[in-house]
């Protein structure tokens, strides 16, 4: 088939939608509106356009056929906030200075918040190590690895 | 979005393993087989990879993503491990066998790509895609094990050391599916372990080697060691495994073992190395991580 009809939780809302065989999953989450999640190389290699699948795996939505992502419950760094409450994850970033030019740090926060979700303690080591995948092109790579751990520290209940 | 976008195909979404063998045997060819995508879909925006008639194209895409008892990762002492074809590397890597009993593929899984790619690629994607860099292909031919292929007419098991016949072709014919990759259990002396050597962390590998020991003692009983990035397909250094068969590992062996290593791969130049290089670090990288084994 050349289209599918597919529907798609996106951050906690029901969409449905007839999608091409050849579209992605981040081309449809951005005409749709979702224009948080970025486009960056569009083969895997940057993490721009990072999301999480069940809140906790994240993927990238420039690899995803959004035909095979029928059912499947994405969230995007727009879904992050809560009754004008930020994501820790997300206050971390910005307490940290972790952002500059701002194109990677969506696919960059919700790597961080798929990292936490594996290991809610991980060393320094660990976080330079996970975030691997995601590129910062004005090499901020200091305070966003500072920001993954004040988030750490944050989540569980200690700051710094 | 001008730039990479993928070329128009019909998508098949099969619901059964019946169903996507009988829509198999119907397209051939022209249908490419769709596991995690990480390798594929970069390939078809990069307009890379070709169908049976050598078009940029591919005119259907037959995904496994909704067959349903693809996806898993079993043990058993007698068979080993069982890797299903919709089984990601996140997967594998978090079995509790995989980490006890298996480290060499562990560690090649944990070099594979990045986390997203490993939530999305699979351990039987990786060997089927059949690129001579592969990081898990080169770790499962040091290991050794069975592929299941199956087809309408009928299933078959093919070694891993027959699967690679040539730069990007394996021995899986047009209306095969590979539905499992079998692992046998380990013995008392097996030791194992995988290197890849990048540029950077996050790259594709310039040399990556991959040993199986079977040890007893300080002697080697038995050896199979795999290189990627040094021949066109994944390869088993046979001759260099022979020099350390029931021989007890000694400096003087390791020296002769690092030198037949490098006589025995077959590297090119290209953008992530020199066939140099390759030829003299083989040696070293082999010799390096039997060391390393030995000591563990």
């Amino acid at each position: 088939m050349k289209t599918r009809d597919i529907t798609l939780h996106i951050n906690e809302e029901k969409y449905n939608l007839t999608v091409d065989a050849n579209q992605t999953l981040l081309q449809v989450l951005r005409s749709i509106g979702s224009t948080g999640t970025k486009y960056g190389c569009g083969t895997g290699e940057c993490g721009a356009c990072t999301v999480l699948v069940n809140g906790k795996t994240s993927i990238l939505a420039c690899l995803t056929l959004a035909a095979l992502a029928d059912g499947m419950h994405i969230t995007t760094i727009m879904g992050l906030e809560k009754d004008g409450e930020l994501h820790p994850v997300q206050q971390a970033f910005i307490d940290r200075h972790a952002i500059q030019c701002g194109f990677c740090t969506p696919g960059m926060v919700m790597k961080t918040i798929s990292i936490l979700e594996e290991n809610p303690n991980p060393t320094e080591d660990q976080i330079r190590h996970e975030l691997e995948g995601n590129m910062c092109r004005c090499t901020g790579y200091e305070k966003i690895v500072d920001a993954v751990q004040h988030a750490r520290d944050m989540m569980k209940g200690e700051t710094r | 979005m001008s730039t990479r976008v993928l070329p128009d195909f019909e998508i098949l979404v099969p619901q059964s393993k019946e169903e996507a063998l009988k829509l198999l045997s119907q397209y051939q060819g022209d249908a490419a087989i769709l596991a995690g995508g990480t390798d594929l879909l970069v390939q078809m925006k990069g307009q890379l990879k070709c169908n049976c008639k050598g078009e940029n194209a591919f005119g259907y895409l037959l995904s496994l993503a909704e067959v349903p008892g693809l996806d898993y990762v079993e043990y058993d002492e007698t068979e080993g491990l069982r890797i299903g074809a919709m089984a990601t590397l996140s997967q594998v890597a978090a079995h509790p066998v995989v980490k006890e009993n298996y480290p060499g593929l562990l560690e090649s899984v944990g070099v594979c790509g990045t986390k997203q790619t490993r939530n999305m690629g699979t351990v039987v994607g990786n060997l089927l895609n059949a690129s001579p860099c592969a990081d898990c292909g080169c770790a499962i031919l040091a290991w050794g094990g069975t592929l299941t292929l199956e087809g309408t007419a009928g299933r078959r098991e093919v070694d891993v050391d027959d699967f690679y016949l040539g730069y990007r072709l394996t021995a899986r014919k047009t209306d095969e599916l590979a539905v499992e990759l079998k692992l046998p259990p380990k013995s008392d002396g097996t030791v194992s372990a995988h290197h890849k050597m990048t540029r950077v962390e996050h790259d594709l590998s310039k040399i990556t080697v991959s040993v199986r020991l079977e040890m007893s003692g300080t002697t080697c009983k038995s050896a199979r060691i795999a290189m990627a990035s040094v021949a066109p397909t994944i390869v088993r250094l046979k001759e260099t495994e022979k020099l350390l068969a029931g021989v007890e590992i000694t400096d003087q062996i390791l020296e002769s073992v690092a030198k037949s290593a490098s006589s025995e791969v077959t590297p090119i130049d290209d953008v992530r190395s020199t066939a140099e290089y390759r030829r003299d670090v083989a040696g070293v990288m082999v010799k390096r991580i039997i060391q390393k084994v030995c000591k563990s």
